[in-house]
């Protein structure tokens, strides 16, 4: 009896496109759109920026600066029409009679935020700054040799100037790192939309009813609805993580790692299938039309996607937000899931996360055999 | 006596859908049920399935007590709902072969509810496209699958056209050639004239009258449906 369940919710499900739809697709294509699209966000490389330069001075001095601009990592020269800034060197900047040297423009292409203004800026400056203090050395040389040796050894890189140490070092995932996790766990939780479309099929057309005259109980229904989603969540994940691996990066994109345990990633899916299909679960139960109970999980998806670190990650919100978030079961699964594949986390790390998982799944999934067995017996 | 409902009261908060109800349903008989939308019909058939409580009285079916041995009585009868109770996105064959592994029905029933509401060729079709009538059939043939010894009808011709409704009328008639009890609702009193044997009229939870259709028809010199309108507005008057 249990197995004619079974497959019959199997067929139910895999008939109905459009939750395959919203279980695989969508969260496919999340992933590689926002993978794409925060790539530099989350890029812990240097940041080099597509530079120009006019000059318009044609000096030694401007012919040294631009050079020196050339030799920085953090610039990237590249024609005007491809540059993000471009950097004008007056007539006369290096004009060394001159008692004050024109300023050097910088035009700002397109919508650059002010940090990264002030960034290039920094960086520019420290140019300017070390061909000052050459040309200073020079002319200092003529009169001292000690007081140009002390001013030729000023040296203004960060790494000569300070040494950078950090109380708690935070892991910051790459952009893919953050996607698949964050749509795997998401994803995962539409399951609401099959479940709730077949459960409230069956029980507004009496078949729920009919299969209880059959002696079939709220248990047996129940459970049975269980396995297929669990399997099709196991799916989902693995697609989910070949999207990452494979087709991320050929957008140029960061491919995802699985850095710690397989075992440990395997028994984190299962556990969040166990609270997504839970959770469902309960939704379809309480709900009575297939629109209320979306409603209600397209509602309870987001607020624990935003609380729990879903729609902005947790480690760019505030401390206090960040305690909130640990009341979110989608936070203990992206936690879990960031644990493997950032941390090179084992077994034993995503245990903790896996349980608080695994308990909040089977007290939905009671309180809905409860709920659907008092519904039975009252003729639903 | 194959049923026997002993004042049956059924509440839903303050309405009583049944209301010290009592009647006798007897072994190999079409009995029709009949009375208007909420006359307590549906609930009456609720009950007798064990899939509704009952507040106060007693139902035994069979010699069994429904209260002790719910699980006994399902397994010998069986509920046609009104509404379509099966899944539209499988196939009839696969609802057949669903619902018939759920109740462990043997290979042969299985045949002879394909045969008897004449489904054979329509086996691989997605029930979404069978027809009105069509459907109906294949609500009715997941009701025979157990071999049940009663089966429950719960207006089965609703919203269908009149030849489908006589294909539906003739193979409940061979149903109870099978020996098998069939306990009917229906609006359409010609139908109950059809096929029934037993009637009984509820209205308001309560009987009103129960006799054979011969002696009731007899005994009114009138149709069954002047009859009918005539005792169902005195209950309402009440």
């Amino acid at each position: 009896m249990f197995s004619a369940l079974v497959k019959k919710e199997f067929l139910l499900v895999l008939r109905d496109k459009q939750a395959l739809m919203a279980l695989f697709v969508m969260p496919a294509i999340f992933i590689l759109i926002m993978s794409v699209a925060m790539r530099d966000i989350f890029s812990q490389e240097s940041i080099s920026f597509d530079t120009a330069i006019v000059d318009a001075d044609n000096t030694a001095i401007s012919k040294t600066l631009e050079k020196d601009i050339a030799a920085n990592k953090s610039f990237h020269l590249v024609d005007q029409s491809e540059a993000g800034f471009i950097v004008h060197i007056p007539k006369g900047y290096g004009d060394e009679n001159s008692a004050k040297s024109p300023k050097i423009e910088i035009q700002v292409k397109g919508s650059a935020k002010s940090d990264v203004i002030e960034l290039f800026k920094a960086k520019l400056l420290k140019e300017v700054v070390d061909l000052k203090l050459g040309i200073i050395t020079e002319r200092l040389s003529e009169f001292s040799d000690e007081a140009a040796a002390a001013v030729g050894s000023v040296k203004l890189s960060t790494d000569a100037l300070f040494d950078l140490r950090y109380n708690e070092k935070k892991e910051v995932p790459n952009a893919t790192q953050q996607s698949v996790p964050t749509w795997i766990v998401f994803g995962m939780f539409f399951i609401i939309i099959p479940m709730s479309t077949i459960y409230i099929n069956e029980r507004k057309q009496h078949t729920l009813a009919r299969l209880n005259s059959m002696n079939v109980s709220a248990f047996s229904i129940t459970l049975s609805k269980i396995i297929p989603y669990l399997f099709i969540a196991q799916i989902q994940v693995w697609v989910m993580v070949a999207v990452g691996m494979f087709i991320v990066p050929l957008f140029n994109t960061p491919a995802l790692e699985i850095n710690g345990s397989v075992a440990g990633l395997v028994f984190l899916s299962f556990a969040l299938s166990i609270a997504a299909v839970g959770l469902s679960s309960l939704i379809a139960v309480i709900a009575d039309s297939t629109e209320q109970a979306t409603t209600i999980g397209g509602i309870s998806n987001i607020l624990l996607g935003s609380i729990g670190g879903v729609m902005v990650p947790k480690f760019f919100m505030p401390e206090s937000m960040q305690t909130l978030a640990n009341i979110s079961p989608m936070s203990w699964g992206l936690d879990g899931f960031l644990d493997i594949f950032l941390k090179g986390g084992d077994f034993a790390t995503i245990l903790n996360e896996s349980f608080m998982l695994l308990l909040f799944g089977a007290i939905l999934l009671i309180l809905s055999m409860i709920l659907l067995h008092r519904k039975l017996n009252r003729g639903l | 006596m194959l049923i026997k409902v002993s004042n049956v009261t059924k509440r839903y908060g303050d309405i009583k859908a049944l209301d010290g109800l009592s009647l006798e349903i007897k072994k190999g008989r079409i009995f029709g049920l009949l009375g208007v939308n909420g006359a307590g019909k549906s609930t009456l058939l609720s009950v007798l399935n064990g899939l509704t409580d009952i507040d106060e009285g007693d139902v035994e079916i069979f010699g069994l007590d429904l209260k002790k041995e719910i699980r006994e009585i399902r397994n010998i009868s069986s509920i046609v709902p009104q509404n379509l109770a099966f899944y539209e996105k499988l196939t009839v064959k696969e609802n057949l072969e669903f619902f018939s592994n759920i109740q462990k029905a043997s290979k042969e029933n299985f045949l002879k509810a394909i045969e008897i509401n004449d489904l054979s060729e329509l086996l691989n079709q997605e029930a979404s496209t069978l027809s009105g009538g069509q459907k109906r059939r294949l609500n009715m043939a997941i009701g025979l699958l157990n071999d049940p010894q009663i089966i429950y009808f719960d207006e089965p011709t609703v919203g269908i056209d009149p030849k489908s409704r006589n294909d539906i009328l003739d193979s409940i008639r061979s149903y109870k050639d099978l020996g098998i009890t069939v306990v009917y609702t229906s609006h359409y009193m010609n139908e109950i004239e059809k096929i029934c044997d037993d009637v009984a009229v509820i209205a308001k939870g309560k009987l009103i009258e129960q006799g054979t259709l011969k002696e009731i028809l007899q005994s009114k010199s009138q149709t069954l449906e002047k009859h009918f309108l005539e005792l169902t507005s005195e209950a309402q008057d009440v």
